[in-house]
């Protein structure tokens, strides 16, 4: 009981992490007024270019570097058309996420079948020795405490820096923000850059360390909870970070129970981590005038920069 | 008079030259897979199968391989192509192929056509299903050998009759190696694929006193993966896993598609094609048990390999009763075996498995 018990509640670390950092991406992207659906597509190609790295060097690090820079590089290309070609972000994010899918299928086929060793669990001293807790909050490979810490320094930009409260003006409105002498074009670009690099970091995580194997449609879904989760989140960090660990420990509390023979129907269990996410942040999230004030008022709209 | 003499001759030239060029070309055979080939599993298993066709019959046949092929317009239209321009047979790789290959097969009576799995037949259309459970049997037997927990976890895929079959022979044979096995643990996956979940579900069984797990039909070699990491046995369906598992490689129930496909391929180059159901087993070294852990001493690997033999000469059937379901249902009657179609049609699960069959 207690085994599974620690099953669910470490193991959420690890299952969260690669929504986590996804989701963060994709906060601070959508925090400067863009909407970029292309995260599935960046995760997945990342993915098989981090597994193919890793496999090649020997080297995690190597993995996630690789897996980092081609999901910033995809992103640049969603970024090249939104931001100069003002295309429709929906529509672009969409194709470029179509093209991730596909480009990781030709890159990743080479290596289907292959696997890596994962990280190892870094146990902090001392904290590590507390029964029970230490198991589950201080016996985590280093990408996890690195999620927790991505967590703090994302909140800290967006809301204790003034390039943090800079992009959050162009997310709200970019025309006044330029009147302000800001430059719109130049920081959503980069927080597109920054969002593909995160959303790369967390497919490198999904395939060298969470599973450490490729395999096409891996990634199954999980760019799109990671965008769903900023969302219900309702653009806050901490919050999105709460969604995205109680999704990992609801998806494995459904494992235990089954393992347990608990005779609740398998069906339900698989669709409780969805359900449950949305209740508990919509629940948190009720009041409107909060939401009305983190959701960025530009995002989705093309921003032409006047001459 | 000339002129309908030379338009005879020509045309009896031509008659001529058209037979000579039909006897000189190949049979064609068109292998059609829904999935990436890879290194193992499934799709690898399929494909391993047109070599060996490919291999036995050299230049008599020729065989067009065609990977990752969507079901849907995308099958519909390589296979409608395919019997257009005259193949002779059809091998199709996948569940959702089989309504379109239905319809060719009654268009084009002349193309014999093998569906892997299905329920469908026709004259010119055939099924072919491995008989996994026979491996199940002898894996299980390897596993109520090896557990020290006495605790074996199951993953499967989909509720569906060919995975409870599988699961079924599995308890039976761990039963019949260890009297003192506690409730079989379950977790259905609801997903043929799912890398994360399927690693996950593993930890999930080893964090519970599981020290076999079985990963009944997975998409990924991930759970077999994991158990080498977290120090438990694993059993696996389609290949020998091995290299996934260095040491924790307890058993595989190996497909070998080969021999079947060739008799397939004989018969239809022969003419006379049958439109039946081929469940081919261990007698038709279509299965075999494969990469048995080196820590099976040797006599539980003769005691293994003898239970093989039994099935190969069909002394020995894995549903044969007095079995008893979870419900505590009578199964199968003390004295008899379940005819194939039964196998085929399982809904019940045997006792000592502690799950329900998800509705």
């Amino acid at each position: 009981m207690m085994d599974a018990l620690i099953f669910v509640l470490a193991g959420a670390f690890a299952t969260a992490t690669p929504l986590l950092f996804a989701a963060l991406g994709e906060l601070v992207v959508e925090k400067s007024g863009v909407l970029n659906l292309s995260v599935e597509g960046m995760m997945a190609l990342s993915a098989a270019i981090a597994f193919m790295a890793t496999l090649q060097s020997g080297s995690h690090l190597v993995g996630f570097v690789a897996g980092a820079a081609s999901g910033a590089l995809l992103s640049a290309v969603f970024a090249v058309l939104v931001l100069g070609f003002m295309a429709n972000q929906v529509a672009a994010g969409l194709a470029v996420g179509i093209l991730g899918l596909g480009l990781s299928a030709l890159f990743g086929r080479a290596f289907e079948g292959a696997t890596l060793m994962g990280l190892n669990k870094v146990a902090i001293p001392l904290l590590s020795d507390i029964p029970v807790l230490g198991r589950i909050l201080f016996t985590q490979d280093i990408v996890v405490y690195g999620g927790i810490a991505a967590t703090g320094l994302v909140a800290w930009f967006l809301y204790r820096t003034k390039a943090g409260l800079t992009l959050r003006v162009i997310g709200e409105n970019p025309d006044t923000a330029h009147a302000l002498g800001m430059r719109p074009v130049g920081v959503r670009f980069l927080a597109i850059l920054f969002g593909g690099a995160m959303a790369g970091l967390a497919g490198a995580y999904a395939s060298t360390v969470l599973t450490p194997l490729w395999s096409q449609d891996m990634i199954a879904g999980r760019g799109w909870i990671a965008v769903a989760l900023v969302v219900f989140g309702t653009w806050r960090p901490g919050r999105v970070a709460v969604g995205a660990y109680l999704f990992g420990a609801v998806s494995l509390l459904g494992l235990a129970l089954q393992a347990m023979g608990i005779g609740i129907p398998a069906q339900f269990m698989t669709c409780l981590p969805y359900v449950l996410t949305i209740v508990v942040l919509v629940a948190i999230s009720a009041d409107k005038v909060r939401v009305r004030l983190n959701a960025p008022a530009a995002l989705g709209e093309s921003y032409r920069p006047a001459s | 008079m000339r002129h309908w003499m030379r338009t005879a001759l020509a045309t009896v030239a031509l008659g001529v030259a058209l037979t000579v060029s039909a006897e000189a070309d190949p049979f064609k055979i068109g292998y059609l897979l829904p999935n990436p080939v890879g290194e193992l599993g499934w799709s690898y298993e399929l494909d391993r199968g047109g070599r060996a066709i490919a291999e036995k019959f050299g230049d008599k046949v020729e065989v067009q391989f065609v990977n990752s092929l969507g079901e849907g317009p995308d099958a519909t239209r390589v296979m409608n192509k395919m019997a257009a321009d005259g193949f002779n047979m059809l091998v199709l790789g996948s569940f959702g192929y089989q309504q379109d290959g239905m319809k060719l097969a009654k268009r084009y009576p002349k193309l014999s056509i093998v569906h892997i799995g299905g329920y469908m037949n026709a004259p010119n259309f055939s099924t072919l299903t491995p008989r996994h459970y026979e491996a199940a049997y002898l894996c299980g037997m390897a596993a109520g050998m090896v557990t020290k927990s006495e605790t074996l976890g199951v993953i499967a895929a989909f509720p569906l009759p060919e995975v409870l079959n599988v699961m079924n022979a599995y308890v039976l044979g761990a039963q019949s190696t260890n009297a003192n096995l506690k409730p079989v643990k379950v977790i259905w996956l609801n997903s043929w694929f799912d890398p994360t979940m399927e690693k996950a579900s593993t930890e999930s069984l080893a964090s519970q006193g599981t020290d076999v797990v079985f990963s009944l039909f997975p998409g990924t070699p991930g759970p077999m993966a994991a158990a080498e990491q977290l120090g438990i046995y694993g059993t696996v369906t389609h290949s020998d896993n091995s290299k996934f598992a260095p040491t924790k490689h307890l058993c595989a129930g190996q497909l070998n598609f080969g021999p079947v496909m060739i008799k397939k391929v004989e018969e239809a180059m022969a003419g006379n094609f049958k439109g039946d159901d081929v469940f081919a087993g261990i007698a038709d070294n279509a299965i075999a048990v494969a990469g048995l852990n080196k820590d099976l001493s040797d006599e539980q690997r003769a005691l293994i390999l003898a239970r093989q033999d039994e099935m190969r000469a069909g002394t020995f059937k894995p549903f044969t009763g007095p079995i008893t379901s979870n419900e505590n249902k009578e199964a199968v009657a003390a004295g008899t075996s379940l005819d194939d179609r039964a196998i085929k049609g399982m809904n019940f699960l045997v006792k000592g498995i502690d799950t329900t069959i998800p509705k």
